[in-house]
């Protein structure tokens, strides 16, 4: 199991790196943490020509506050982003489902922008940056863009990056500091990828649900945004919200697939418990705030 | 006062001693297959084929010849050039001609195509994605009943039954008996296939010695059997061909033999003259190694109105695959299904199928599916009678006062301890406790699971099947006075030089650290199959018992004879040789080593110079190792996660040399069973694809799976030198029902689980709670798109017995020879024949006796006949024969033992 | 494909070598070095049995290339023991308790362990748990392995004598 031959480059700026991809016109692959890509490298389902680590740019790593949010550099790793203050105060949400990505040892590897850039639809980390309302920036030599997460993912491994494009930042948006943390996740195992699992948040403002950002993974092609959910909590009151109905407006938005490991059926309905825990856990924790 | 100890007055059986091989392995200084490194070595690689079933219309090889570093590609055309005959683990020839590259067709996903042979792993992996296969695809057959129905995976034989054995007639006597009891139970299970997954994955570095000499390392069970395999195979003499293997990374059945990939490296080697190596990669292992389990089958048990066993049936097929490793019908299932308990009247069909899917394998306890259908059988039968699973075994299994026992299939028992096992543990289990807790969490919604399994388990099996004989063990005071000892044994984690040091150390009055175990080359001890049916500790722990008695016997009579003292006021201790009543005269073992060596002359008359000892010990024929289990877990109603809350095993293996390495052995087997029960699968979609091609897709138990577990042992001595009785597979046959019946115990507020499909996955157990299909396991889509595969695809050649043209009728009468090939190896014999008409009679005659027969049939060429036969069992052998001019070919049912294919050529 | 100079420390001693774009770091260490400890068993990063110390940081050497590893401090198996041959406390915790049957996974096993414990001396037994998710083991059923966690924890002794 060894991989195809390709070029290696380690290019030292944000804009070599976009000069190497364009060169290659579609041949290259960008690496980061490699956690996901070089198993893909190994089995040869991968078979780029060149590979382009980013690890050598500076520019691509750490965590900053940016107006109105917090900045996450795609080459910081797991492991550094799960110890990090800024991230526990401000987004507590991914640093829960942070805690679920992979293992000790590929966490101090992988990479956050690894993560999410790759859309697998039953990581964590897609589905944290659909329902947080993360933007992800984008650049190539033609230039640079912002995509919403929620418009970022187009089905498994399949996003709206093109073999050129780099993404260079993820920019988690503020919530309010008293926001609500929801997070469920249902693996066989510790590290696996979810066989259902949930994420996000919901902020209250005088006694209403005042805003709220719930995405699936493992329920679809894509992580997927709880949009009909978010929707009928909005304006409610904590006491108020059906979670029970919410839950079935969340799970009609999903597609799960069947394997042999879980039914689409079961996801369904396990998606649909597991929802109904997480939002009146929440729920429950405003109304007696 | 110096205080004399006696022999074995430092105590090492039954010690927890450090392990000898951690010295090398936890320090990175192993040599494992893949850490062998030769001049001039090259790389190999498999193409294989993508298909599952279909004529091989080409192989291109041209572009990647061109390849970098590629020196050479192999087709089967290429390694015809030696002759190979594949066999099964007993040494008798595959049946089903299996070639080691693939010869005109493909029979599953995953079969060698071809081979090349690169600088590097890396650049024959380039050149092997080049190589153009095309293959004619035909409709594959990859479930049993896709074998039953379907057409033939062989083309040429007469069905696609690849074993059979048990008598459908004989259903004929015991349905009344079923039909007449007071209960009627019935467990049907599908065990999903098994990738056994050893850590290191296969490996062959084999090295052409020049003419007719040839090094192989090979992760292997046994050095000796693979060098055996690999003479026989190659039509070689054995002294040409040494296998070392001397760290192995799990076999678990999986090496049990070379196959075809190991077979074909020797062969490439010694046809290209260079030393070659292959590693199996992961996904090969997964996809291509030899798969294990796979089985359907369905138990039926009679009960009387107290719960005690009638009779039973058992309908019982698996899944050989297109090549497996020797075709299988499994009879150990039924043979060891009752010994253990008191049941009337058994009977079985069992069938093994071919299918074209990966070949079946070994794996921990290849029979283990008796212990499942019978266990959680019981405890069905238990919740049915309403009586618990503890007294539905106390009424029917055979305690220590019940033997000596006899099975309804003849197996005979005398010390076999389940039902002490099972006493111990519910002495050390608070059953009312957990009862109590069990009902106070029911209320509040959460279900908690109480399940118990016994069995027995036969193990050091020597003597009645080829590959399974004695040990030897080969021991030497070196000159220095330390303890060399060359054993027969093999360790692929069992830490048999550990165990054997330990034994050694104690019979010998030497200390541990003072004794090397050298195993794992063919070049050292003698023949022994290494890790093969629970034996080592066994029949090699008997060797080394002995032969460290006889060693110590020479050791005192040197002594004594140096001292004018009698060799009974002789002990060895610690090292030191001591003379009863003379402390003056203690010597350490190397002053008697020194002048045993260097001084010859001071030995007593006639006494060999040297200090060694051999032994072979040759065992029983069986020794039964017995045990109880239970678990208690904890389903999440919810979500049908389970959470296994404790486990506790009594089991009674004998003597134990090492608590440490026997609990290690039952942990083991106890953590595969979980990953069957609750995690692993090998599946295959309707195209004969297998889906788990990976460790993400194919779950292991990780370390959050598996509880920690609580041992009570017996240590009833066996009655072998030592007393030790095998414990290696054990935990792999009991897990799996101890942890089904817990789970159904959980969920008996819900349902019982009506048919058992492994593994239990979370949609399973919703499937149960809820009582509708969450899993999709009954929907039938599969089975649809199946079908619509094989339309879409080319037809199949038809079955044989089609396409049989019926030609006049010959005459058979006189001499023909024929050849009965049964499971476990053939036989060849003189039969004659005499046709009056369409009546038949004749007589077989073979070196020792000859049964004559009458009343027999041949009609349009058909022949019929019965032939009763004492020894070495009674059993009629019913013929069913058709006769051309000149060959006579059909099979021979031979009563509970199957079905032999016969051929005969005329005299 | 291109090849690469690499410099590189392993086990503290310093190593310069050319390799292949494409060769795993695990592959490196074992074929181009010599440290053949380091066992490749699924070389799609789950099995852990390659895990080695980059930086101090344990990782999967099969999903890392070797030409990633210019500059780094990398530490195998073989670097674990001291010089006079007495063994790292997680080895001997390991041997104490019959951690390991095969010894193919134990490499890596013995790596995650002593890094996390590197990282805090004070790891809990539940520290340790967690980083072993990241490890699969065919024969031991984990029994040995936690028991030598436990030791290493400061609850309870080794059981071998």
């Amino acid at each position: 199991m060894k991989p195809a031959p390709f070029d290696y480059e380690r290019p030292s700026s944000i804009g070599e790196a976009c000069r190497l991809l364009d060169e290659a016109g579609g041949g290259a692959t960008v690496i980061a943490g490699g956690q996901t890509l070089v198993p893909l490298l190994n089995l040869r389902m991968s078979q780029p020509f060149i590979l382009v680590d980013i690890n050598g740019i500076d520019a691509l790593k750490g965590i900053s506050r940016v107006e109105g949010g917090t900045r996450v550099g795609p080459a910081t790793s797991q492991a550094e982003a799960l110890s990090d203050e800024t991230l526990g105060r401000h987004l507590p949400a991914l640093v829960t489902a942070l805690g679920h990505v992979g293992h000790y040892q590929t966490r101090n590897r992988g990479t956050i922008g690894g993560s999410v850039a790759l859309g697998e639809p039953a990581a964590e980390m897609p589905a944290a940056a659909v329902a947080l309302g993360a933007t992800i920036e984008i650049a190539s030599v033609r230039g640079n863009r912002s995509v919403k997460a929620d418009e970022f993912y187009l089905g498994p491994f399949m996003t709206v990056l093109e073999p050129d494009e780099l993404v260079t930042g993820i920019v988690y948006p503020d919530w309010p500091p008293d926001h609500v943390v929801l997070f469920r996740e249902v693996a066989q195992r510790p590290g696996d990828f979810a066989l259902v699992g949930m994420v996000g948040a919901l902020a209250i403002a005088d006694g209403k649900i005042s805003r709220a950002g719930l995405a699936w993974f493992g329920m679809g092609p894509t992580p997927i945004k709880a949009r009909q959910a978010e929707v009928a909590l909005i304006g409610a009151a904590p006491g108020e919200a059906d979670a029970q109905a919410i839950a079935e407006l969340a799970v009609a938005d999903t597609a799960p697939f069947g394997d042999h490991r879980a039914s689409a059926e079961y996801r369904r309905t396990v998606g649909r418990r597991i929802f109904v825990r997480a939002l009146r856990e929440a729920l429950e924790a405003k109304e007696t705030a | 006062m110096n205080v004399q100890r006696s022999v074995g007055a430092t105590r090492y059986v039954g010690q927890r001693t450090a392990r000898k091989e951690d010295g090398r392995l936890l320090v990175g200084r192993g040599q494992f297959t893949d850490d062998v490194r030769l001049p001039g070595m090259l790389h190999v690689t498999y193409v294989r084929s993508a298909v599952a079933r279909g004529r091989i219309v080409s192989i291109d090889t041209e572009a990647a010849r061109e390849m970098p570093g590629v020196h050479a590609i192999y087709t089967q055309a290429d390694l015809a050039a030696l002759p190979v005959q594949m066999l099964s683990f007993f040494f008798a020839p595959i049946e089903a001609p299996v070639t080691l590259l693939a010869d005109g067709r493909v029979a599953c996903v995953g079969e060698p195509v071809a081979m090349v042979i690169a600088e590097s792993r890396a650049q024959a992996e380039d050149a092997a994605s080049l190589v153009e296969v095309t293959i004619e695809e035909e409709a594959p057959l990859v479930t049993i009943a896709d074998a039953r129905t379907g057409p033939l995976v062989h083309p040429g034989r007469d069905d696609n039954v690849a074993a059979e054995m048990g008598d459908e007639d004989a259903l004929d006597a015991i349905q009344p008996l079923i039909d007449g009891a007071a209960h009627v139970v019935t467990q049907t299970v599908h065990h999903q296939r098994i990738a056994q997954s050893p850590m290191e994955c296969r490996a062959c570095v084999a090295s052409p010695d020049g003419t007719g000499e040839m090094t192989v390392w090979m992760g292997c069970q046994s050095p000796h059997l693979a060098a055996r395999y690999l003479s026989l195979a190659l039509g070689l003499p054995a002294e040409s061909i040494r296998v070392i293997a001397k760290d192995v990374g799990g076999g678990f059945g999986l090496k049990n033999i070379p196959w075809r990939e190991e077979v074909a490296v020797v062969v490439a080697a010694r046809l290209f003259g260079r030393p070659l190596k292959w590693i199996e990669d992961r996904f090969e292992a997964l996809t291509a190694s030899s798969h294990a389990r796979e089985q359907e089958a369905t138990l039926t048990a009679g009960f009387d109105a107290e719960g005690r066993l009638t009779a039973g049936w058992c309908d019982y097929a698996c899944n050989n695959g297109a090549w497996p490793m020797g075709e299988d019908a499994n009879i150990a299932v039924h043979m060891f299904m009752w010994p253990a308990y008191k049941l009337p009247a058994y009977g079985f069909i069992t069938r093994g199928w071919y299918t074209n899917t990966m070949g079946l394998g070994a794996y921990r306890g290849p029979w283990a599916m008796e212990t499942l259908l019978r266990e959680t059988l019981l405890d069905k039968a238990a919740r049915r009678l309403g009586i618990s699973p503890v007294e539905i075994r106390r009424r029917n299994l055979v305690y220590l006062s019940d033997q000596p026992h006899t099975s309804t299939l003849g197996v005979e028992v005398n010390d076999i301890t389940p039902g002490e096992c099972l006493e111990k543990l519910v002495a050390n289990v608070d059953i009312a406790g957990f009862r109590k807790e069990q009902k106070e969490a029911r209320r509040q919604g959460r279900y908690l699971g109480l399940g118990f399994a016994a069995y027995i388990e036969p193990t050091g099996a020597a003597g009645t099947m080829a590959p399974m004989t004695g040990e030897t063990a080969q021991l030497r005071i070196e000159p220095t006075g330390k303890v060399t000892a060359m054993l027969s044994t093999h360790s692929q984690g069992h830490g048999t030089a550990t165990t054997m040091a330990q034994v050694i150390a104690e019979q010998l009055g030497v200390l541990y650290e003072d004794v090397s175990v050298f195993e794992g080359d063919s070049a050292i001890g003698a023949f022994g199959p290494g890790a093969a049916g629970s034996r080592q500790g066994v029949i090699a722990g008997g060797a080394t018992w002995r032969a460290s008695q006889l060693l110590a016997e020479k050791v005192k009579v040197v002594a004594a004879h140096l001292s004018n003292a009698g060799p009974d006021a002789v002990t060895i201790s610690g090292g030191m040789v001591h003379v009863e009543g003379a402390p003056e005269m203690s010597r350490s073992l190397k002053e008697i080593a020194e002048i045993a060596y260097g001084e010859p002359g001071r030995l007593p008359e006639g006494m060999a110079s040297g200090l060694e000892a051999q032994f072979r010990y040759q065992p029983p024929p069986v020794t039964m190792t017995s045990a109880a289990h239970c678990c208690m877990v904890e389903v999440d109603a919810e979500t049908g996660f389970v959470k296994i809350l404790r486990w506790i095993s009594s089991e009674d293996c004998g003597t134990v040399i090492n608590p440490g390495v026997v609990e290690g052995q039952i942990a083991g087997g106890l953590a595969q069973a979980i990953g069957q029960v609750l995690l692993e699968e090998m599946p295959y979609d309707a195209r004969g694809n297998p889906l788990a091609a990976t460790f993400k897709d194919y779950l292991m138990p990780a370390i959050s799976d598996v509880p920690d577990f609580e041992y009570i042992h017996a240590n009833t001595p066996a009655q072998t030198i030592g007393g030790m009785r095998g414990v290696g597979e054990g935990g792999a046959i009991i897990g799996p029902p101890t942890l089904v019946n817990a789970i159904a115990d959980a969920l008996s507020p819900f349902c019982e689980i009506e048919e058992l499909t492994l593994p239990l996955t979370p949609a399973r157990i919703l499937d149960v709670i809820e009582q509708r299909d969450v899993s999709g396991t009954r929907d039938r889509a599969n089975r649809d798109e199946a079908a619509r595969a094989r339309d879409e695809m080319a037809e199949a050649p038809p079955l044989a017995s089609e396409v049989s043209a019926q030609g006049p009728q010959a005459s058979i009468d006189g001499d023909w020879n024929m050849t009965l090939k049964a499971p476990m190896g053939g036989q060849s014999f003189l039969a004659h024949f005499e046709a009056d008409g369409a009546e038949l009679s004749g007589y077989l005659s073979a070196p020792d006796g000859r049964q004559d027969f009458s009343g027999g049939t041949f009609e349009n060429g058909r022949m019929q006949f019965m032939v009763k036969v004492d020894n070495p069992m009674k059993v009629t052998l019913k013929y069913d024969l058709q006769a051309g001019a000149d060959t006579i070919t059909g099979k021979c049912k031979m009563g509970m033992f199957g079905t032999a294919k016969v051929t005969a050529v005329r005299v | 494909m291109s090849e690469h100079r690499i410099e590189l420390t392993v086990n503290g001693r310093p190593h310069s070598a050319r390799v292949e774009a494409r060769m795993s770091l695990g592959e490196f260490l074992r074929e181009e070095l010599g440290y053949t400890g380091t066992h490749l068993a699924c070389e799609h990063g789950v099995c852990g049995a390659c895990t080695v110390s980059v930086d101090g940081v344990a990782m999967r050497s099969c999903l890392m290339l070797a030409v990633q590893a210019d500059g780094a401090d990398v530490g195998t198996v073989e670097g674990l023991a001291a010089a006079d041959g007495t063994l790292h406390p997680v080895q001997q915790a390991l041997r104490d308790n019959f951690g390991l049957q095969c010894g193919f996974c134990t490499p890596g096993i013995a790596i995650t362990l002593t890094t996390v414990l590197t990282d805090n001396p004070r790891a809990s037994e539940a520290e340790m748990e967690a980083a072993m998710s990241g490890h699969v083991c065919r024969c031991t059923g984990y029994q040995g392995i936690r028991r030598a966690i436990r030791q290493l924890a400061g609850h309870g002794a080794g059981e071998a004598a």
